[in-house]
């Protein structure tokens, strides 16, 4: 009979190790899982933001609750992010120009969302915008 | 018969001009659209008559003025509402003047109709009960009162009226000047009052502590270890003796002790905020303004434990700097290096975390940059920043998460690092290993003298966080209203305005993530990768042999501190 490399003593202790291992990394599962339940709701997503008569045409209104900016362009709507697309700050409008400027980290965006000054790569984030059957204004930041 | 008629038109011209206040502040009036009440009118002018003006005006006086002008009309005139008896008063034509039109074109459109309910009574007890606090009661106010045209008030009137509120029904706290902090830690419907001055009895504890150094300073241990005996606890947690050249202050600078010193002051105070400190975030930022205005000695306590902090960052970069300019980690100490930059990972987390507790606007732009830089690490990212924040944004859950890892789960971690990075250091030796060849005698000190050096650095340390938190108190702000306005400090906490500075500067990952990740694996590999000092340079400041190193982390601190200088003054660089 073949005598088997591995001693009797040895193998004692690998399946031993083993078995802890494995226990380690089941518990190790088990935590992770524990804090894989969300109890927070997250921001929502869809804004009524009232009638959409109240932004006249040209117009350009912000509305800190999104928040966004509002654009009427001759009886179309548009709708812009004012979250920083860098790490989530609300941008602030300029003073002099109608661009925005986050006061994080000093990224600049122009009047249509476009960077114009890093460090924010992507442009503003053009907002789903929808008018109801009762002329409301509807906005969906997701 | 002629007296009576100038009584009539007197009395006649006072309604007019209440009219007139009414109709120019739009306080409008009334409920019951009904048939005039039969009410018989029992008007009385002294009712109608303006506050006494006091001076100089308390903010409840002021607030008193505007009540009278804008509020008296609808809520009357000791805030009982728009009550049966005080319409009554107006005389029959003016007590439903609504209906009979006298308001003519000046009438608020539509103003009459909400008023369903009636104007309430403010004033006294079980009134206002909706409001649990003085700044609910004053960002209501502030945002629809008066009637006509609602928020046309300024913060300070708000404040005014409110703080007239809770004069009259006795619960504003005596000499309290509320603001937009301090208010809501101020209940309105329970007198809280504002505690004693701490600063005297702080001063004398300083001036004991300060006597009690003295004796410290001059009395040289003489105690002698008896043979075989076995020390008590706090002895023992010391080597029995260290070289004396090494036990010197301008050695260790006292860094080490120091940061279990800050440690233990932050496990007390921290003790202490928690049984007042409320982890929900509409109570959060008032629960610890109540700490800082209600509590006695809670300004001190929480001065304490934000100091403590922050010197404990600092103190914690000088032991670091310390360890690798005297080339102390060398071997066998690499691995309680680790465990040092581990403890100091560590903390900066739990600064960090304590920060975000305050749950102000003051912290609220550092927890978003702070949490989105997660999101942009790939893969993993998205799970991590739902794991840190419990959920898709911030929240309720948020908190509580911040609360758990700094009350307990980063605490529980530096309590066991902290006690094994002690560990180490006693069975490598001590604070120094003794150069060799070291004789017995007079170049040793023994643990008894090591201990009483200690309780005078620790008694000194606490004077020196008596004085700084009696002199500069922690910051705090106004509660976070709404995760999408940005009306706070958009800084970063001081310790990170480095990483902000970096962030401003290009891709976030890389900048914000990977950048501070090799920063503490570099200083960790040092003692691995780099030449260690030779074991008899050990025991003074700049040994040769690890040279590269001390060049590399003294470079590493200017860079960083650098970027912080740049962090704080160019806010928009």
């Amino acid at each position: 009979m073949m005598k088997s490399e591995l001693s009797r003593r040895d193998f004692m202790k690998l399946s031993t190790r083993t078995l802890l291992g494995l226990g380690a990394v089941l518990g190790l599962g088990g935590l992770i899982r524990y804090f894989s339940y969300e109890p927070g709701q997250g921001p929502p997503t869809v804004f009524d933001l009232g009638d959409a008569g109240s932004f006249p045409i040209g117009s350009r209104t912000i509305r800190g609750e999104v928040p966004a900016v509002i654009i009427n362009q001759d009886g179309v709507f548009e709708a812009y992010s004012l979250t920083c697309t860098h790490l989530g700050c609300t941008i602030e409008k300029d003073k002099e120009s109608i661009g925005f400027t986050c006061p994080c980290h000093g990224s600049a965006f122009d009047e249509t969302g476009k960077v114009i000054n890093g460090p924010a790569q992507d442009p503003l984030k053009a907002l789903h915008v929808e008018i109801t059957g009762e002329n409301r204004l509807i906005v969906h930041t997701d | 018969m002629m007296l009576r008629k100038c009584i009539a038109d007197v009395i006649l011209m006072i309604f007019f001009a209440f009219a007139a206040t009414i109709v120019s502040t739009g306080a409008a009036a009334q409920t019951i659209i009904s048939t005039p009440s039969p009410i018989a009118p029992t008007f009385d002018p002294t009712r109608l008559a303006q506050p006494p003006t006091v001076m100089p005006p308390a903010q409840a006086d002021n607030g008193a003025q505007a009540y009278w002008s804008m509020c008296m009309g609808c809520h009357g005139d000791h805030g009982q509402g728009l009550t049966d008896e005080w319409r009554a008063s107006y005389g029959n034509e003016y007590r439903d003047c609504w209906q009979s039109g006298c308001h003519a074109s000046d009438h608020p459109e539509n103003s009459f109709e909400i008023l369903s309910t009636g104007a309430p009574a403010l004033i006294g007890a079980g009134k206002l009960t909706r409001f649990a606090n003085a700044y609910e009661l004053q960002s209501y106010v502030h945002g629809n009162m008066p009637f006509s045209p609602a928020g046309s008030l300024t913060a300070e009137q708000s404040l005014e009226l409110t703080a007239f509120l809770l004069r009259e029904s006795d619960t504003l706290p005596g000499g309290l000047t509320l603001d937009m902090i301090n208010s809501s830690a101020v209940t309105v419907h329970q007198k809280v009052n504002p505690p004693e001055n701490e600063v005297p009895g702080s001063f004398l504890l300083i001036g004991i502590l300060v006597l009690a150094t003295v004796g410290l300073t001059f009395r040289v241990s003489t105690k002698v270890a008896i043979p075989n005996a076995r020390p008590a606890f706090v002895y023992h947690l010391h080597p029995p003796r260290i070289p004396a050249a090494q036990s010197r202050f301008w050695y260790t600078l006292g860094t080490g002790g120091l940061s279990v010193f800050l440690s233990l002051v932050l496990l007390l105070t921290g003790l202490l905020e928690m049984y007042y400190y409320v982890p929900s975030p509409d109570r959060a930022a008032v629960s610890v303004s109540i700490i800082k205005t209600l509590v006695p000695y809670g300004n001190l306590v929480r001065n304490l434990h934000f100091w403590s902090a922050q010197f404990l960052v600092i103190v914690m970069s000088l032991h670091l700097l310390r360890v690798v300019l005297t080339g102390a980690y060398a071997p066998p100490r690499r691995f309680n290096y680790l465990l040092g930059l581990g403890l100091l990972v560590l903390i900066l987390l739990l600064d960090f975390t304590g920060y975000v507790l305050r749950w102000d606007e003051g912290v609220h732009w550092a927890l978003v940059v702070g949490t989105n830089l997660l999101k942009t690490i790939p893969l993993i990212g998205d799970g991590l920043y739902r794991f840190v924040m419990g959920g898709g944004g911030p929240g309720p859950a948020t908190l509580i998460r911040f609360y758990a890892w700094h009350i307990f789960g980063l605490t529980l971690a530096v309590i066991i690092l902290v006690t094994w990075h002690a560990f180490r250091v006693r069975r490598d030796g001590g604070i120094a290993s003794a150069p060799p060849g070291l004789s017995q005698g007079q170049q040793w000190i023994t643990r008894f003298d090591l201990v009483r050096r200690e309780v005078l650095a620790m008694v000194i340390g606490i004077v020196i966080l008596l004085i700084v938190s009696l002199a500069i108190p922690a910051p705090t702000d106004s509660p976070i209203s709404s995760f999408s306005s940005m009306t706070g400090s958009s800084q970063a906490p001081w310790f990170f305005l480095w990483v902000q500075q970096l962030l401003k500067w290009g891709d976030p990952f890389w900048l914000g993530i990977i950048l501070p990740v090799m920063v503490v694996t570099l200083l960790g590999l040092f003692p691995y990768i780099l030449p260690n000092a030779d074991k008899n340079e050990l025991g003074h400041w700049f040994p040769r042999g690890n040279r590269l190193a001390q060049v590399l982390t003294v470079l590493l601190y200017l860079v960083i501190l650098v970027l912080t200088f740049l962090g704080a003054f160019s806010p928009n660089g």
